[in-house]
């Protein structure tokens, strides 16, 4: 048996340990807004959160994260609304197939809970692993740029109206980096 | 414009609901792969698009056109919408599964590619969308008692002067009862709400959240996951196999030899996928090599060879080539070339089939779901009848899902299984086992005449028909109401039929045929040559190599004139106001003439699917690297639908002409491929992405394609770029400085 947590629920599954995390995530726990794209750590699409870090999951065996807090695109998305990220992916129409986007968001996220006024060489450094087939690269850096903004300004709204109902996201934020 | 009576009778028809409410069936014209050029008529019925009022005021549109990634959707939706007066995002869109209520009994080909979907849609959805919007005004005037004229519609509902009125969906039942309009009236441009307009990408906010649901994420109950080891070489068979390791493995549940889409191999069928994968590292098989099985060096050796012996087809002819080569005062000869290349779609290549009593149920991301049904039927016991395809989203098409081949193998796992079958393509695997960009090899020459001008151009190209490739499926998908048996005539009488029944393949020379320079003596040549390496349409086609190879050689000459490249383009290009006009735009927008700081200037030109596009190049050379800062892009499409999908789509088209010009490059062993995933196949990432920046010409022409006109420029702007930075020509790709 293996305990795994996944966007804060315990489950305890009986599977071979040596089993991809995606796998897991997508086929067991029903959860496929993570992707398949190259099963060795080279293109991001299946980018998850090990304690509010990216990490490739097409390539951690699945015992190696037994325990630990694990998020996915599911995991960050508020039950209202939009991530300040998946906001400005929107705003911006970054998408083309988006089949990488669960991952570009992923990494686009924590590197924003780590650096919350990146560069465009601070997000090279963190984007670079996450390919974009359809080539949505311009718009993913002006969007994370976007992002930035978008946080800030929710992060205000947080501090001044502790109440307001009208930005889900701040409140989301908050909890992606806590898994 | 269009004969509006004469189409409507052709492509149009209002019908009620059963339960009340209205159905708009419409004929979009026929959508090919096969360059600009249709494999079918126009003005066939054909219905592929559904418009749908229901009585509680949902829209919804049916379209048989998928979604990967090109923004079809929301430029589809956008004609409608503009005639119909309802915000697009108030429409549900739904995929037409292919088989089911949606099956026309003269239902032809169902194909995504060539950038025609919003080209050849352009009239008939405004004509549809505004013969919906007549008819509920129509049915509004009876119910409101008050004069059509005096009514109008706002966003789903029909309203009189004081703004009080009913919704389409009160009026649906109604409507559907009333006669279809002879002529609806058509806004003017500057009537338009949303044509041009509209920049919402429809499809965005569910891309952002993971809940889109791709192939490779249907789940049914009960479902088994395949793998299948293939021979490396195309026609390579099993020679032995010890699979009885594989079949002792855990959750394995059958192990056998498979043979689909003339790919031989051994399927693993287990209860995860992960258990598949293990299973199938313990197969032990030896490959029968293909008597046919090249390596890259005899690919090139047999075009040269071709391109030595054989005169090929001549494509374009001005003048007199060969008059004006015996009085040259000077010749130049050249040889291009350009290599294999995989689509590498991020979602690999997957399929999900259910085969019981009933009949066959296939999910597939595929750009043709009628194929996909006579390629499911070739690998099965079913008729196509009883086979019913659902087109999923689709993570990157780019041409590769055109070919069926992972129907054709989930088709056959599943029909012998009699189980839900879950078949998924390693990244590997779909790298080794793609239909590729085919490789080709290019001769020019021009002739200098006596006072010292160019006055000819020869281009000979040796290159495969991608055709012959496509054509078996494609024959029977076309006679789809014939017999299972008749399959292997209509793929025989397909390909001798190409030119006759079906429009000549110009994918080879698409692009070199059309070189738009006033040069007096212009000699084209197609020498087909067929390695016997399986290939496929790739985003751009044809265009993709020949936009590198003229755009190149036209370079060389200006050069050779001692011409600036640009001012040179545009004094040949008198007789294309359009090809000089996006010249001039984007040399204004990337400052011609004043590079970025360390960078060197290309400009290229190419026109594919009807759409002119200019790219201009600022380029570095550092350290013997190549670093591209900046490319400039204008575009001219005709009437800009959604301006910012066209932008994504110019973006996006030179991302991709990008990697190709700087990576791209499958390579062949024994016929077998030698790469295999993104270390050695690499596709451009983001700290590589140069600064993008593209101007779309406004224009009223009927608006063309996008979604591939963005490549073919890319390669040769970058290589000129070089040129002009390290003295360099580079004639190969993918371009590497010595």
């Amino acid at each position: 048996m293996i305990s795994l947590t996944v966007n804060g629920v315990s489950h305890q599954l009986d599977i071979e340990g040596d089993t991809p995390l995606l796998w897991v995530v997508r086929d067991i726990l029903n959860l496929k807004g993570s992707k398949f794209g190259c099963g060795a750590g080279l293109c991001g699409a299946c980018t998850m959160h090990l304690n509010g870090q990216p990490i490739r999951t097409c390539i951690m065996p699945v015992s190696a994260v037994a325990g630990q807090q694990i998020t996915t695109i599911e995991g960050i998305t508020p039950a209202q609304g939009l991530s300040p990220v998946q906001q400005a992916w929107t705003e911006l129409n970054v998408p083309q197939c988006g089949y990488c986007q669960s991952g570009q968001i992923m990494s686009a996220s924590a590197l924003l809970a780590s650096n919350p006024n990146p560069s465009d060489q601070d997000i090279d450094n963190a984007m670079s692993g996450n390919i974009c087939r359809c080539g949505t690269y311009p718009r993913i850096r002006k969007a994370i740029h976007r992002a930035a903004e978008l946080q800030q300004t929710a992060a205000f709204y947080e501090v001044k109206m502790p109440d307001s109902n009208s930005l889900t996201a701040s409140t989301d934020a908050g909890e992606q980096t806590h898994g | 414009m269009v004969d509006t009576t004469l189409s409507r009778r052709s492509f149009l028809k209002a019908s009620a609901l059963g339960g009340g409410g209205l159905l708009m069936t419409v004929a979009l014209p026929g959508c090919s792969t096969m360059g600009s050029k249709g494999m079918i008529s126009d003005d066939e019925w054909q219905a592929n698009a559904w418009l749908r009022i229901d009585t509680n005021d949902t829209i919804t549109f049916v379209l048989d056109r998928v979604e990967m990634g090109q923004g079809t959707y929301t430029g589809l939706l956008t004609l409608l919408c503009e005639e119909l007066e309802v915000d697009p995002a108030r429409v549900q869109v739904e995929f037409a599964p292919v088989g089911g209520i949606y099956n026309n009994p003269l239902y032809k080909l169902q194909i995504t590619g060539g950038s025609t979907s919003v080209a050849s849609s352009f009239q008939r959805l405004r004509i549809a969308g505004a013969s919906a919007r007549e008819m509920l005004v129509n049915a509004a005037s009876r119910v409101m008692d008050t004069p059509a004229d005096q009514l109008r519609c706002d966003n789903g509902r029909v309203i009189n002067a004081a703004g009080k009125g009913l919704s389409y969906g009160q009026l649906a039942t109604l409507a559907a009862e009333l006669a279809v309009p002879s002529s609806p009236r058509l806004k003017t441009p500057d009537e338009y709400r949303y044509i041009g307009r509209y920049n919402r990408r429809l499809d965005a906010r569910d891309k952002v959240t993971g809940s889109v649901e791709y192939g490779i994420d249907i789940e049914l109950p009960g479902m088994l996951y395949a793998v299948v080891s293939r021979a490396p070489a195309y026609g390579g068979t099993v020679k032995t196999a010890d699979t009885s390791q594989a079949r002792n493995a855990a959750g394995v549940v059958d192990v056998f030899k498979i043979e689909a889409h003339g790919r031989h191999g051994i399927a693993v069928v287990a209860s995860s996928y992960w258990q598949a994968r293990k299973a199938q590292q313990l197969l032990q098989i030896e490959w029968q090599t293909p008597d046919v099985a090249p390596s890259s060096d005899e690919v090139f050796a047999q075009y040269a060879r071709d391109l030595d012996n054989e005169s090929g087809d001549q494509v374009r002819a001005e003048g007199d080539f060969d008059q004006a080569a015996s009085k040259a005062s000077e010749q130049l000869h050249v040889e291009y070339r350009v290599p294999y290349l995989a689509h590498a779609t991020l979602e690999p290549q997957n399929c999900v089939v259910k085969a019981d009593e009933h009949g066959m149920e296939v999910w597939a991301p595929t750009q043709s779901a009628s194929m996909a049904r006579i390629s499911a039927a070739k690998h099965s016991r079913y008729s196509v009848d009883d086979i019913l395809i659902h087109t999923t989203w689709i993570g990157g098409g780019f041409g590769r899902r055109i070919m069926q081949d992972y129907v054709a193998e989930c088709a056959t796992i599943a029909d012998r299984l009699q189980q839900p079958v879950k078949l998924i393509w390693s990244r590997e695997e779909d790298t080794a086992h793609d239909w590729y960009r085919p490789a080709s090899l290019h001769r020019l020459s021009a002739t200098v005449n006596s006072k010292g001008q160019i006055n000819g151009w020869q281009h000979r190209l040796a290159h495969p028909k991608v055709f012959d490739w496509f054509v078996p499926d494609a024959a029977a998908a076309q006679y789809a109401f014939m017999p299972k048996f008749m399959f292997p005539t209509l793929a025989v009488a397909g390909k001798l039929g190409e030119g006759i029944l079906a429009p000549k393949d110009s994918s080879g020379y698409e692009g070199a045929d059309i070189v738009p320079y006033a040069l007096k003596h212009i000699d084209v040549r197609f020498i087909q040559s067929d390695p016997g390496i399986p290939v496929g349409y790739w985003r751009s086609v044809g265009y993709s190599h020949n936009g590198f190879v003229v755009e190149s050689f036209i370079d060389e000459l200006a050069h050779h004139q001692n011409a600036d490249p640009l001012q040179y383009r545009l004094d040949l290009l008198a007789e294309h106001p359009r090809a000089v006009q996006v010249l001039k735009r984007v040399a204004q927008t990337a400052s011609w003439g004043k590079p970025l700081p360390g960078c060197a200037q290309g400009v290229a030109l190419m026109k594919s699917f009807n759409t002119w596009v200019a790219q201009i190049a600022d380029v570095k050379v550092e350290q013997g690297r190549i670093q591209v800062k900046r490319i400039c892009c204008a575009v001219d499409c005709g009437q800009p639908l959604n301006p910012d999908m066209i932008k994504a789509q110019m973006e996006g088209g030179m991302i991709f002409g990008l990697t190709a010009a700087l990576y791209g490059n499958i390579t062949l062993q024994d016929g077998a491929v030698q790469q295999s995933n993104f270390h050695d196949y690499a596709l451009l990432r983001i700290n590589e992405a140069p600064e993008l920046l593209v101007d779309i010409i406004d224009s009223q022409e009927a608006p063309t394609g996008v979604g591939e006109p963005g490549v073919p420029p890319v390669a040769a702007a970058v290589a000129n770029a070089l040129f002009a930075a390290s003295g360099q020509r580079l004639r190969s790709l993918p371009l590497t400085l010595s």
